[in-house]
């Protein structure tokens, strides 16, 4: 009851000072590298995997990312990043791989995890499985808002 | 071998020459065929001329030859997983000292060279030696560590990112086929004070002869003649390499004469740095075991645990008192000799300005500082190295891993290895204090990217031998069950965690035409039990019945499914585990189950670079969904109940109370094997206890595998298990027949993590209307809870 107390009075004080305090299940807001990993070490070395990867560096790109999880074991975008550079590799199965990972760790938020579901579409088309590419693109295509599909 | 067919050549030549002079001699004492003689010599002579010509021509050929073709012998060097330091990361002030102590970091003011440091209360001024990686790698700079309960608080280094690693550790090289080491080190490497204290004592006239010193030659004679004996070589630097080179090591005359004109050979052809620095990397400067250490740069490691680069006066002095005789002036086993030798060089280097007299009376009152022999890292760890040599063998062949100095970045925590050590060593000496009935195995993994922390393959984890951890191979008892429920879980209009199962007697006919009445390890028979109680209290006849309803060949299906490649005959025995298995093979079925479903190959190795650092090879992380995430929260959660309430609770004694871990005790008939496999949110490990020759070892899983689980777990930094639930399952109450939905707080009922085709439409009609999806409201209310 007393921690009840000063959770209300530590929220009072978070709303009076302008601060906003959202619940969890805030939908709008779009999924960045920053929304995942805004004040964590980790962001240094995403920027840096993703400077090796633009020189066709994929070897120090992969390290710098696997270096990444470490430090943060449950970002999604982290593993997004690393299907995204497997399947540029032409490693389809490990990027189908962490395209579900980072579907399993994904915020909730349609429009991202649509985006997920290309990339599984994607990697399974690279490995030459075409229904699965067809079922994973209609799970994709159900979570774009119909406006946008 | 090749060199010893080319001796004979010279020898020739010498022994060719005698007889002629005696021939002489015996011509003289005849008088009458003088005229004959003087022609038989002149034939003699331009027979031996173009022999000697065609000796020459062909000793030329051979030095150049093997000069320019010479392989270093350079044994791929393993290294431990470098050390990342980054704001957050759980490390206590003593383990951040331990691993700086390992890495032989000296405690000096400032930090002022690489590989030393400073400390001030909890931060730390660490000056680190760069390196290079298939990420580039990291320069060497003097970063600035703060911890604080038991984390990293802050760090800031020359880049602004508050991140850094220390060098990877280097924990052993692979040298298959022969035996000899060595670190290259390039001349421009080398202190010049060490050159200069070699040439100072071993052979002054370096840069002036041309291969052969004929004063150093006449100071050996006068010793040798002084001796009656050959106690002195005289030999140049370059005669000492020729010898090193392409000789053999016995003092012969016949060695002598061939050396002399290779010497001078070799110095017609290279510059005085090549061969100096053949010289350097090619020395022989003592034995470790079979081991040859060859050349300054692994002469530093072995004696001092330090690169070539860091040492100081007195240690490089002591390396290069070495020279005189390896053995005679070990520094381990005659220290006094080796000091005294040292003193010399020191004081020659003095005479020679090469020191100044203040450094010259500083160093000399130094100690030897050699490392004791037992401490270093290099080769401590025999059975993960084990590991790495077989991943490496699929993909290198056997000379390129001894010759081309490969760099293996392997994925081994230190850290974790010696807290795996010391808890399975500890705890079997407690069970077994005379130490020769009881021994064990212990991995050690990181389950979401695969990467195998720490592996012990014994009680002593520092012998070579049997590894227990990859080849000791034991039924795996109990530690299937998660498997069997999974295997039903997997059905989820069939079977939920709320399933009633009956832990009753069973007899199960066999195609050998006898019967399997499998006992509870209690020898008692709980009734009707949901399908969670069976795992948690790992009850035999419930399992067994559930696992022939669904059919032995359905769970070894779902083994395969979690990666497992072996053959496994679907006989009912498999249901209580009389599979063999090893740790490692366990740590690979139960990487799947820490990871929420996503199998990912167990590695070793990160990546392979070249001699000079640039990346040849990656082994990168792989992964693939094979458990979907339903089924795969739901096991996670009922192998978290055998750590809340099950067969491990007395885990929880151990571990920090909030943290959330899973696993699963596994105990083989008549006490044989003791099995813990279990995990946390960032490690996955198993531990085996029993005895080699397979005899009963008296222990069970609880008793002689979880403690040493615990222990280490508990050394270990741990996350939690995600308690969310992942789209599909909800937390649902049931009643205690497992049949109906119920309410918080109705009677028996009990809550269950439950996949949406499970939840039955009947209610027993207490307190459903408990039963609220979260969302705001509830996200809300927790706050006030």
């Amino acid at each position: 009851m007393v921690q009840g107390l000063v959770r209300l009075t530590l929220l009072a004080v978070l709303v009076l000072s302008g601060c906003a305090v959202t619940p969890p299940a805030e939908k709008t807001e779009p999924v960045t590298a920053d929304t995942e990993l805004r004040g964590s070490p980790a962001m240094a070395l995403l920027s840096r995997a993703e400077q090796a990867r633009a020189q066709g560096q994929t070897g120090a790109a992969s390290r710098y990312l696997e270096r990444a999880l470490t430090m943060a074991p449950n970002s999604s975008w982290l593993y997004r990043e690393l299907a995204l550079l497997r399947l540029e590799e032409g490693d389809g199965h490990a990027a189908e791989g962490f395209a579900q990972r980072a579907l399993r760790l994904a915020p909730d938020n349609d429009d991202y995890r649509a985006e997920l579901w290309e990339l599984v579409a994607a990697a399974r088309a690279e490995q030459g499985d075409r229904s699965g590419a067809d079922e994973a693109r209609a799970r994709a295509q159900a979570l774009r808002k119909p406006d946008r599909a | 071998m090749a060199k010893n067919a080319k001796k004979p050549a010279s020898a020739r030549k010498g022994s060719a020459r005698r007889p002629a002079k005696s021939g002489n001699k015996r011509n003289t004492r005849s008088g009458a065929r003088r005229w004959f003689s003087w022609r038989f010599i002149a034939k003699v002579s331009v027979v031996l001329l173009v022999l000697a010509a065609a000796g020459l021509a062909y000793l030329d050929a051979y030095v150049r030859d093997r000069f320019d073709s010479h392989v270093w012998q350079l044994p791929a060097r393993v290294y431990a997983r470098p050390v990342e330091l980054y704001p957050g990361r759980v490390l206590a002030r003593n383990d951040m000292l331990k691993m700086l102590e390992l890495m032989r970091y000296r405690r000096a003011g400032g930090a002022p060279t690489p590989g030393s440091y400073t400390t001030d209360g909890n931060t730390l001024v660490i000056h680190t030696r760069g390196f290079r990686d298939s990420d580039g790698g990291e320069p060497a700079q003097r970063i600035r560590v703060t911890l604080g309960g038991g984390q990293v608080r802050a760090l800031s280094s020359n880049d602004g990112d508050s991140l850094a690693r220390l060098e990877p550790l280097q924990i052993g090289s692979i040298h298959p086929g022969h035996t000899e080491d060595r670190v290259f080190v390039p001349l421009d490497r080398v202190p010049p004070l060490l050159v200069q204290m070699l040439l100072a004592t071993e052979d002054r006239d370096f840069y002036e002869h041309h291969g052969v010193s004929p004063r150093g030659l006449a100071r050996a004679m006068v010793a040798n003649v002084k001796a009656g004996a050959l106690v002195q070589g005289g030999s140049t630097l370059t005669q000492q390499l020729v010898k090193n080179f392409w000789l053999t090591q016995d003092r012969t005359l016949a060695r002598k004469l061939v050396e002399m004109p290779m010497a001078v050979l070799l110095e017609l052809h290279y510059s005085k740095e090549q061969i100096l620095e053949a010289y350097l990397n090619e020395v022989y400067l003592g034995q470790d075991g079979k081991r040859a250490i060859h050349g300054m740069g692994l002469g530093a490691q072995f004696y001092f645990g330090r690169p070539l680069e860091e040492l100081e006066p007195h240690q490089l002095a002591t390396l290069v008192a070495l020279l005189k005789g390896p053995s005679y002036y070990d520094p381990r086993r005659n220290p006094e000799r080796s000091l005294a030798r040292r003193n010399t060089v020191l004081k020659v280097a003095l005479e020679e300005g090469a020191l100044s007299d203040q450094e010259y009376r500083r160093f000399r009152e130094r100690d030897l500082e050699v490392v004791p022999r037992g401490a270093s890292p290099l080769y401590a760890f025999p059975a993960f190295i084990d590991l790495v040599r077989r991943q490496l063998a699929r993909d290198y062949p056997a000379d390129v891993l001894g010759e081309e100095g490969l760099r293996i970045h392997s994925t081994l925590d230190v850290l974790a290895q010696l807290a795996s050590e010391k808890a399975l060593s500890e705890h079997l000496n407690s069970l077994d204090a005379s130490g020769d009935a009881l021994n064990g195995a212990v991995v050690v993994v990181a389950p979401a990217q695969g990467d195998v922390l720490a592996l012990v393959g014994s009680r002593e984890s520092r012998a070579q031998g049997f590894n227990r951890a990859l080849d000791a191979t034991r039924p795996m008892g109990s530690l299937v069950k998660p498997v069997v429920m999974l295997t039903a879980l997997q059905q989820p209009k069939r079977y939920s965690l709320a399933t009633p199962v009956a832990d009753e007697p069973i007899t199960v006919p066999l195609t050998t035409g006898k019967k399997w009445t499998p006992q509870n390890f209690d020898g008692e028979s709980k009734g009707p039990i949901p399908l969670v109680d069976a795992l948690a209290y790992s009850r035999n006849q419930a399992t067994v019945r559930l696992g022939m309803e669904l059919g032995p060949d359905a769970v070894v299906r779902t083994l395969s499914q979690l990666g497992v490649k072996k053959t496994i005959p679907a006989y009912p025995s498999i249901l209580l585990g009389s599979i063999g298995m090893t740790p490692f093979e366990v740590a690979m079925l139960y990487q799947p189950l820490a990871t929420g479903g996503f199998a990912t190959p167990l590695r070793s190795i990160t990546d392979v670079l070249d001699k000079e650092g640039e990346p040849l090879a990656r082994y990168p992380v792989d992964t693939e969904e094979v458990i979907d995430s339903g089924p795969a929260y739901l096991i996670q959660w009922g192998m978290q109940q055998v750590i809340e309430k099950g067969t491990a609770r007395s885990a929880r004694s151990v571990l920090p109370p909030d943290l959330k871990v899973a696993g699963k005790t596994g105990t083989s008939d008549e006490y044989r094997d003791a099995w813990f496999a279990g995990f946390s949110g960032n490690h996955l490990s198993v531990v085996w206890v029993g005895r080699d020759n397979n005899e009963n070892a008296r222990v069970t899983g609880s008793s002689g595998a979880l403690p040493v689980w615990s222990r280490l777990m508990a050394g270990l930094p741990q996350t939690s298990l995600s308690q969310v639930p992942p789209p599909g399952v909800e937390k649902v109450w049931m009643d205690p027949s497992g049949e109906k939905t119920s309410g918080k707080g109705c009677s028996g009922a009990r809550e269950y993590p439950m996949l949406e085709a499970s939840i039955p439409d009947q209610s027993d009609g207490c307190g459903s209307a408990t039963q609220v999806k979260e969302g705001v409201v509830e996200w809300f209310k927790g706050w006030f809870d």
